[in-house]
C-alpha cells in the first residue's frame, strides 16, 4: 500500500509539492517556536539561586560625588538600619541590583583565556540578604578585603568556564599582575536578570567605591506603613537625600514580562500562520477528494471498506507531510551540528520531536474530516457521475 | 448463484421520488452468462449495482451463493465484493495516474496478498486479456478497447465467481466490442465465471445464454438462447 501511495503522490508531484512546501515551512516555524519554548521553560525551572521574597531594593541618592563623604553616609545608614528590628539583613551593592534594568560586565583572565561575566560589587552581608547558598568555599568577609588580593565569589558556570570541570575553583587567582582577584567561594546559580535567564557567568567583588544602592531583607510581617516610615527615616538621615524603595519580586515580575510578552506575541503570530497553513491543507484535501470521487467509488467497488478509504487518504496526507517534515529536519539538525547558538542539543532534540508530532497531528487533523467525507461517498453514485 | 426476490428501489430527492426498480425477481445460475437490455434510464445500472452490493434495495432480498445479504457490516460487504465480484464499467474507470499493472493489482490491495504475489496474479490476468506487453503503459496511452481489456484484467485478477459488466462495449466500435465479447465468453466457458452484462447491442445479447429485458424498472421479458 505504501508504494501504491508513493506512486500516486509522485504522479501528482506538482500539487503535492506545494503542500509539502507548506508543511516544510510550518515545520520550521514550529521548530523555532518549540525550541524557544523549551529553552525558555528549561531556564525557568532552574533554581534562581536567590530569594527575592521580602527583599527590597533601596535606591539612595546622597547628592554628593565625594567618595569619602559617601562612605561616611553609608556608615550612617548601616548604623540606622542595624537598630530596626524588622530589618533582618541589608547590603550595599553596585547599581546593578537583581531584576533592575542596569547591568555591568567585565572580562576575567585565567591562564591567557578571557571570559566575560556579569560583575556585581557587594558587601559580605549580600549573601544572607538574598539567601544565597554556597556550593564551595565561603562568601567573602571584611577581613578578606583588607588583604593584598581582593576576594571574589563566582557562579559554578563561571568556575567551569574559567577553570574547566575538573579543577577546584576555590583558591584560584585570576587577573593580571596588578589587578588580581582570588576566588574564595563558588555559588550554584545566580539568575538575577529574570525568571527566564539562562545559567550565566556572574562574579561578586567587594570594591567599596562602586557601592551605590542597597538591598534590605525585612521581616515577613513588614507593613506598607513600615515601608513608608523606613523611607522617611532614611531620608531624614541626610540633608537632601532621596530614597526610593521597590520590592524585588515586583521588579522580577516586570523583567519577566519583558521576556514573556514578546514570546506570547510570537506564539500568536506563529499560531496564526500555522493555522492558515492547516486551513490551506484542509482546502486542498477537500478539493482533491472531490476530484477523485470516481476513484473512491471504484476503490469501494473493488473492495475497499469505508475505514480503508479513510486510512488511505489520511495515509496519503501523512506521507506528503512526512516528506515536508523530512526536509525540515534536514535543516533543523544543522543547528545543533553547527552549534551556532549557546543552546544545549537536548533543546533542539525535544523541539524537533515536538515539531514533528505537532505537524503530523495537524496533518491528521486536517485530513480527518475530508477523508471521512471520502469514506462516506456512495460507490454507486460516485461511479455514476463519471 | 445469485438470486433477487421482489427487489424495489426508490430514489428519493427533496422534490421527486423515482421508482427505479419495481418488484424484480431474478435467478442467475452458476456459470450462466446473462444479458440485460432496456432503454436508457430503465434501471439497468441500478439493478447491477444492487447485484454487486454497491447499493441497497429499498425492499426485497439479495442472495448470493445461498447467503442472504442482509445486515452485513460495511467491512463484511466490502470483503464480499472484493472476493466474489468483479466489476466492468462502460467508462473503464481506470486510475490514470497508475500504470496498467498497478491498475490491475488494485483489488488485491484490499486483501492479504504479498506484493510479489500481486505482481504475479496481475501479470497473469493481463496475459489472459492479451495485454502483457502493455504493463508499464499508462491508461492514457491506450485505445478504448485496450482500456476495457485492462478493466477486465482488473475484474478477474481476484478470481471472482461473478462478473458484473455495465455496457462494457458501449464506448467501443464493433470490432473492439467483438474482442471484448470474446474475452468474456472465454471467461464464461473456460473458467465457468458467472457473468451478468448490460448491453444495448442485440447481437451481443444473442451470444449470451439468456436475455432479460427491463422497461421502466420492471422485468418485461426473458429469452433463453442456450443453457449454461
Ligand atoms: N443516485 C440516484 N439518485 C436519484 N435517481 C437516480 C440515481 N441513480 C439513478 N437514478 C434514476 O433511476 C433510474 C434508473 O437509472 P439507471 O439505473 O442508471 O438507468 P440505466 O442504467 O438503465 O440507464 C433513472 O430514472 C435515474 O434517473
Ligand atoms: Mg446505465
Amino acid at each position: 500500500m505504501f508504494t501504491h501511495i508513493l506512486k500516486l503522490i509522485w504522479k501528482k508531484k506538482k500539487s503535492n509539492f506545494l503542500m509539502m512546501l507548506e508543511i516544510f515551512v510550518s515545520f520550521l516555524i514550529l521548530f523555532a517556536v518549540w525550541s524557544l519554548s523549551i529553552y525558555t521553560y528549561r531556564n525557568y525551572v532552574k533554581p534562581s539561586g536567590l530569594k527575592a521574597e521580602n527583599v527590597w531594593a533601596v535606591y539612595i541618592n546622597f547628592n554628593t560625588q565625594n567618595d569619602t563623604i559617601r562612605g561616611e553616609y553609608r556608615e550612617l545608614v548601616r548604623r540606622h538600619l542595624s537598630n530596626i528590628k524588622e530589618v533582618e539583613h541589608f547590603s550595599f551593592s553596585s547599581g546593578n541590583l537583581p531584576f533592575s534594568f542596569s547591568s555591568s560586565n567585565r572580562d576575567f583572565e585565567y591562564e591567557g583565556k578571557n571570559t566575560l561575566s556579569d560583575y556585581i560589587n557587594v558587601e559580605p552581608s549580600y549573601a544572607p540578604t538574598l539567601g544565597i547558598e554556597m556550593l564551595a568555599g565561603r562568601w567573602f568577609t571584611y577581613e578578606d578585603t583588607i588583604g593584598k588580593i581582593d576576594p571574589i565569589v563566582i557562579t559554578r558556570r563561571m568556575a567551569e568556564n574559567l577553570f574547566g570541570n575538573k579543577e577546584e575553583a576555590v583558591g584560584k587567582i585570576v587577573g593580571l599582575e596588578n589587578n588580581q582577584q582570588k576566588v574564595v567561594g563558588v555559588i550554584d546559580y545566580f539568575r538575577h536578570k529574570s525568571s527566564f535567564q539562562a545559567d550565566e557567568n556572574c562574579v561578586f567583588a567587594a570594591s567599596e567605591s562602586w557601592l551605590s544602592d542597597m538591598l534590605i531583607k525585612v521581616a515577613p510581617d513588614a507593613t506598607p506603613e513600615f515601608e513608608a516610615g523606613l523611607a522617611r527615616s532614611m531620608q531624614q538621615l541626610g540633608k537632601d537625600w532621596t530614597v526610593e524603595i521597590q520590592h524585588l519580586d515586583d521588579m522580577r515580575r516586570t523583567q519577566d514580562k519583558t521576556i514573556w510578552v514578546p514570546i506570547l506575541i510570537l506564539f500568536i503570530v506563529c499560531g496564526f500562520l500555522v493555522f492558515n497553513v492547516g486551513l490551506g491543507l484542509f482546502g486542498i484535501l477537500f478539493q482533491n477528494i472531490n476530484r477523485r470521487k470516481g476513484e473512491i467509488g471504484l476503490r469501494r467497488a473493488l473492495g475497499a471498506s469505508k475505514s480503508q478509504i479513510w486510512t488511505y487518504f489520511v495515509g496519503e496526507t501523512l506521507v506528503i507531510a512526512g516528506f515536508g517534515v523530512f526536509l525540515g529536519l534536514f535543516f533543523a539538525v544543522q543547528l545543533p551540528l553547527l552549534n551556532a547558538l549557546d543552546v544545549e542539543s537536548a533543546v533542539y532534540g525535544w523541539a524537533m520531536l515536538l515539531a514533528v508530532l505537532s505537524i503530523l497531528a495537524m496533518a491528521v487533523g486536517c485530513a480527518f474530516y475530508p477523508s471521512r467525507q471520502a469514506a462516506a461517498i456512495y460507490p454507486a453514485t460516485a461511479l455514476h457521475e463519471e | 448463484m445469485l438470486s433477487l426476490s421482489h427487489i424495489e428501489k426508490i430514489y428519493r430527492t427533496d422534490t421527486v421520488e423515482t421508482l427505479a426498480l419495481n418488484n424484480i425477481s431474478l435467478e442467475v445460475a452458476k456459470g450462466e452468462f446473462l444479458s440485460i437490455m432496456g432503454p436508457s434510464g430503465c434501471g439497468k445500472s441500478t439493478l447491477l449495482n444492487i447485484m454487486g452490493l454497491l447499493d441497497e434495495p429499498t425492499s426485497g432480498q439479495v442472495t448470493i451463493e445461498n447467503q442472504v445479504i442482509h445486515g452485513y457490516s460495511d467491512k463484511a460487504l466490502s470483503q464480499f465484493r472484493n472476493e466474489k465480484i468483479g466489476f466492468i464499467f462502460q467508462s473503464y474507470h481506470l486510475i490514470n495516474d497508475l500504470p496498467v499493472l498497478d491498475n490491475v493489482e488494485l483489488p488485491l490491495l484490499y486483501r492479504r496478498v504479498s506484493s510479489k504475489e500481486r505482481r504475479k496474479l496481475a501479470t497473469e490476468a493481463l496475459e489472459k486479456v492479451g495485454l502483457s506487453n502493455r504493463m508499464k503503459h499508462y491508461p492514457t496511452q491506450l485505445s478504448g478497447g485496450q482500456k476495457q481489456r485492462v478493466a477486465i484484467a482488473r475484474a478477474i485478477v481476484g478470481r471472482p465467481e461473478l462478473i458484473l459488466a455495465d455496457e462494457p462495449t458501449g464506448n467501443l466500435d464493433s470490432a473492439m466490442g467483438h474482442e471484448i465479447m470474446e474475452i468474456l465468453e472465454q471467461l464464461n466457458t473456460a473458467d465457468r465465471t458467472t457473468i451478468v452484462m448490460v448491453t444495448h447491442d442485440e447481437g451481443m445479447a444473442k451470444r449470451t445464454h439468456r436475455l432479460v429485458r427491463l422497461f421502466d424498472g420492471a422485468l418485461v421479458s426473458s429469452n433463453q438462447f442456450y443453457t449454461a
